[in-house]
């Protein structure tokens, strides 16, 4: 006798539509408002671009409810919403780029498709984590090779592809994120309980930890060698949280902590850049650094002071006098024209992102399954810290890109990916449970 | 569903959530606590949005003579300056080096957004309509400062002409200066800056107001002024002998009189023939508490108010006058004192208009497009800072420095007018030779301009100061 | 005419900012409602009964999780099953479990390795009573209400 397979209590994804429709309108007034201040006028020619998001954003939609897709109803909607301001930023502050960001965009949609349906199976991801860590360290190392690297900027993180580069780190996280909670769920027994304590510290045992250490270590060097501070960052910061996920034991945190202190004191006597992002962090309005390294943090101050509670309105401000601001300082320059209150809202959208993900890393059924929820959402969270952190003179500046929303195409095609897994998460918990409205 | 995950998942929930609070408020202090800072930083480019697409307001001088203009070029418009005398007063606006002088301190009003005109800001803020700017009047004459710049040449030093009834700057030199308009060249604006903030003797200090000096003799009057205010006899006679100590206890310090006096002399000779051990005994008589109130009153060793930046000089190092031996150099213009030649014009206005002392001010108003005035700019005087019969025994005294038998200041004399004016010659670091002073004001009675020059290390003092004066007082009374 | 434009252009940038925060609230209240919903289905009775996982291995459950059971519950390998067990010793469509005139029954749905009730293979359609264990590959599982 067959299984009555099991029923949502309704059929569609009714949350999921009423919110596309909210990002929709966010979209089209925010290009109007852009547009109108560009030519002084109203067109109806600027509600061309958000309508296109908005027809592949209901593509996707009507793709999951015809593959009956039982997983969050959230999530989907909150990244068309920061994708939907990024194209709204893209517009504003490098209009030659909107259609490179759009195209983009479609690839990300497809792409979050295809992690939709594939692997059919989710935990066929840990069988390999093998594979996954060999291809993250090829990703790596690729740009560094001669014909396909490139050097942009001072930093050697980029590849050719035809016309394009990309930046395969983008990819790499979400590898060291899978390969990591396959790893830890294997041994965490082993690493949390079987191990010895000194005191009130415990010692680890060193055998087991070897090879996520060889790892992390690895993907360090390689981005020392190709001169990113954002992605050494990073990539640490996901090691410690995955670590402190699966034993728990925060004294590992604070050791980390202070390694990559430490570390990051050795770098700065050894390495010129290092020097440079850290004296523009503690002095920018100096003499001798405001007009040279300081310049781009400077001008996105100012950017900022010039905010206020709600803006000096989108298209008044003056982002172009921060050097390459849509991918860099987009934060600052939405801030300087949405206000404060727009830069709250920003931060609370990545937040509720976090929070939800984070929920759908509590209910998952497996450790393997939390593990790679809850590092994919701090991915997320911790990439938004950090580089609004930077804009905000918080910490040093990084070359990292707000999720979604600044321009950047291998960024968004792997965060969208990212979307995809965690909502296949969340559909394994809802199936396990009987169903449901997630 | 719990699993000792979930616990770890719940605390990096919560530390990721703080962190988020905490650059929240990092965007809440930038946006609006630190923003009017920042906003009216110099180098906010905001401030000089206007120089691009349109053009920046013209700064004037009181005849209506450009001074700073926007002129048209290839790619929206740049900043040209006619009068390279008065590079540090007006300063520069450039979009990459920012602004400074009278180009940062009324840089709303040069976009056509001054503080006295709201409607305007709202416009300009929120509906994107900029108003064309208008100009800045300044209270320059560019007859005075030519012959001013004119009399000072080449040498290193500073000459400031104000009127002492309303307190506006006619003149103000000050050398070197330096071509502010390859600072906003686009092609040469990163050599000329890098030389300019480089500079050994630098020129982009405004040395009028921000240079700061020993007075020498010229600071007799306030020792006068204290001694007058408080009932001290001008006529009556003081011994004078080279050299001069109090008692032993001054061990071997000696004030030592410039033209090694023997006899008797009282205050119009003090001042005639700059007598420092006459002024040294007066100090000491009416004591150091009565120098520094008198001191402080005429404004040494505080910031003079100014619509651009001034040093604060200082009475002495600490403050105060705690040793005889200082108390006694005080006196005659020595020991410790630093003021700027902006103060101690200041101080001879005060002398000049009955005891009152005016606010010094380089603008006088500023205009809109259409020429009408949106604000007009007179701070009233600082105060009633001497008697006006202090002001006016004062005044005969000075008078006698200029034309009285073996006056030191006779290269001060304009024929037909009656000048009155001091000279000094005020030693500084040992082995340089001493800057030459000279601060008059003309006609002695009824005053319109008053005068200080300072040459930095002059072989003769004041002696050579005092004929610039003379030239910049003819200047300016049309003679 | 400039005027009503300037005015209109801010309404709609004052419109786009309400939008941003009216749809952050939104997401926020479809994510309280939402996880309500899945806590009231967590902790509403079903009204019948439960699966308490006593053993598993890697991949599928977590000892201690509650499996809700309704009327009819497909026990397998194959992701369309009412209970999917993730272990490789599962047969795709392994067994049946059903509650029929008031008792609760397990069947064997032809699986490679048999089911296992309280350490008898199942041969037939077998009663199923609180506190049997019914172990699927190398999940074992126990019924309670």
């Amino acid at each position: 006798m067959r299984a009555q397979a099991a029923v949502p209590l309704g059929r569609g994804r009714f949350t999921e539509l009423s919110l596309l429709i909210w990002v929709a309108t966010i979209a089209i007034s925010g290009f109007i408002a852009v547009l109108a201040t560009e030519t002084s006028s109203f067109r109806p020619t600027a509600v061309v671009v958000p309508l296109v998001f908005l027809a592949l954003m209901l593509s996707l939609h009507v793709f999951l409810v015809g593959i009956r897709f039982r997983g969050d109803q959230i999530l989907l909607p909150i990244a068309a919403g920061l994708t939907a301001i990024g194209l709204v930023l893209v517009q504003r502050l490098a209009s030659d780029l909107l259609l490179q960001q759009l195209s983009w965009s479609i690839i990300a949609a497809g792409a979050f498709a295809a992690t939709i349906v594939v692997p059919r199976d989710l935990t066929a991801l840990a069988r390999f984590k093998w594979t996954w860590a060999l291809l993250g360290v090829l990703l790596l190392i690729a740009p560094l090779l001669p014909v396909i690297g490139r050097e942009i900027n001072g930093a050697r993180i980029w590849i050719k592809l035809g016309p394009g580069s990309i930046e395969p780190w983008e990819a790499v996280k979400i590898l060291l994120v899978i390969f990591f909670a396959a790893y830890l769920e294997e041994y965490r027994e082993v690493l949390s309980h079987a191990q010895r304590r000194i005191g009130p510290f415990p010692v680890p045992p060193v055998p087991y930890l070897v090879p996520i250490v060889a790892m992390w270590v690895i993907a360090m060097l390689v981005m020392v060698f190709e001169k990113d501070m954002g992605a050494t960052v990073l990539f640490f910061g996901i090691f410690l949280a995955m670590l402190f996920l699966a034993t728990g034991e925060a004294f590992y945190a604070i050791i980390g902590l202070g390694l990559l202190i430490l570390g990051g004191i050795v770098a700065y006597q050894l390495f010129g850049h290092v020097q440079a992002r850290v004296d523009t962090w503690l002095r920018p309005f100096d003499e001798d650094l405001r007009f040279g390294t300081g310049y781009q943090l400077v001008q996105g101050l100012y950017a900022l002071a010039n905010g206020g509670l709600i803006g000096v309105g989108l298209g008044n401000g003056m982002p172009d006098r921060i050097p390459i601001v849509w991918s860099d300082f987009v934060f600052d320059a939405f801030a300087e024209e949405a206000g404060l209150a727009g830069a709250i809202a920003l931060l609370a959208l990545y937040l509720v992102f976090l929070y939800r993900g984070m929920l759908i890393a509590l209910r998952a059924p497996t450790m393997f399954l939390q593990l790679l929820a809850a590092g994919l959402s701090f991915i997320i969270a911790l990439q938004t810290l950090v580089i609004v952190g930077g804009n905000l003179r918080l910490i040093p500046l990084t070359g990292i890109t707000l999720p979604f929303v600044a321009y950047g195409g291998s960024s968004l095609v792997t965060n969208w990916m990212l979307v995809g897994i965690l909502m296949r998460v969340s559909q394994v918990s809802d199936r396990m449970r009987g169903g449901g409205p997630s | 569903m719990t699993s000792p995950i979930s616990a770890n998942i719940r605390s990096l929930t919560l530390t990721l959530a703080l962190a988020f609070l905490v650059t929240s408020i990092g965007a809440a202090y930038w946006t609006v606590l630190a923003s009017d800072q920042l906003a009216n930083d110099p180098f906010n480019p905001r401030l000089i949005a206007a120089t691009n697409d349109r053009p920046r307001g013209a700064i004037v001088d009181r005849n209506g003579t450009p001074i700073a203009t926007s002129e048209k070029a290839d790619a929206g418009f740049t900043r040209s300056y006619k009068d390279r005398t008065l590079a540090q007063v007006v300063g520069y606006a450039s979009t990459k080096y920012g602004l400074s002088g009278i180009e940062a301190a009324y840089a709303e009003s040069l976009i056509g957004q001054d503080p006295a005109d709201p409607v305007s800001i709202w416009k300009a803020r929120y509906l994107g309509d900029r108003a064309p700017a208008g100009q800045v009047v300044l209270g320059i004459d560019l007859k005075i400062q030519k012959a001013a710049a004119d009399a000072l040449g080449g040498r290193k030093g500073a000459i400031v002409a104000l009127d002492p009834r309303t307190g506006a700057i006619l003149a103000s030199v000050s050398v070197p200066a330096y071509d502010a308009n390859q600072v906003v060249d686009q092609s040469k604006q990163d050599a000329a800056f890098d030389q300019l903030s480089h500079d050994p003797n630098h020129a982009l200090l405004n040395r009028v107001a921000q240079g700061l000096y020993p007075p020498g003799s010229i600071f007799k009057v306030v020792t006068g002024a204290a001694a007058l205010e408080n009932g001290f006899d001008p006529t009556k006679k003081l011994r004078v002998d080279d050299p001069y100590q109090a008692d032993k206890s001054w061990g071997d310090y000696f004030v030592r009189s410039a033209s090694h006096a023997h006899g008797l002399f009282d205050m119009s000779d003090g001042f005639r023939l700059s007598e420092n051990i006459y002024f040294a005994q007066v100090g000491l008589q009416i004591g150091a508490a009565k120098l520094t109130d008198y001191a402080k009153r005429f404004g040494v060793g505080s910031t003079p108010n100014l619509d651009l930046p001034a040093a604060k000089g200082q009475l002495s190092d600490s403050g105060s006058i705690d040793r005889p031996t200082l108390l006694a150099d005080t006196s005659y213009g020595q020991g410790e004192l630093l003021v700027s030649p902006l103060q101690m014009a200041l101080i001879y206005a005060t002398i000049a208009n009955g005891g009152v002392m005016p606010t010094a001010h380089y603008a006088t108003e500023v205009r809109d497009a259409q020429g009408h005035v949106v604000r007009s700019i007179a701070p009233g005087p600082v105060g009633q800072v001497i008697s006006p019969a202090t002001a006016k025994t004062l005044t005969t005294m000075l008078v006698g420095a200029v034309s009285g038998p073996g006056a030191f200041a006779f290269g001060a004399k304009i024929p037909g007018v009656d000048v009155a004016g001091k000279t000094g010659t005020a030693e500084n670091r040992p082995g340089e030779a001493p800057h030459g002073w000279f601060v008059g004001f003309a006609p002695a009675a009824n005053p319109t301009v008053v005068v200080a020059v300072i040459v930095e290390n002059a072989a003769d003092g004041g002696v050579t100061a005092a004929p610039l004066g003379g030239q910049v007082l003819r200047a300016a009374l049309g003679k | 005419m400039e005027i009503t434009f300037a005015v209109l252009l801010w309404a709609v940038r004052i419109l786009f900012l309400v939008l941003v925060y009216l749809f952050l609230i939104r997401v926020f209240s479809s994510l309280q409602r939402s996880l309500a919903t899945e806590n009231a289905i967590a902790a509403r009775p079903t009204g019948l009964a439960h699966l308490v996982v006593q053993r598993t291995v890697r991949g599928a459950f977590r000892v201690g999780d509650r499996l809700p059971l309704r009327a009819v519950n497909g026990l397998g390998r194959d992701a369309g099953n009412d209970i999917v067990i993730n272990d490789e010793a599962a047969s795709a469509r392994h067994a049946l479990v059903e509650f029929a005139d008031g008792e609760w029954w397990v069947e064997d749905a032809g699986s490679t390795n048999g089911t296992v009730v309280n350490g008898e293979v199942v041969r037939s359609r077998e009663r199923l009573q609180y506190g049997d264990e019914l172990a699927i590959g190398r999940v074992a599982l126990r019924l309670e209400q």
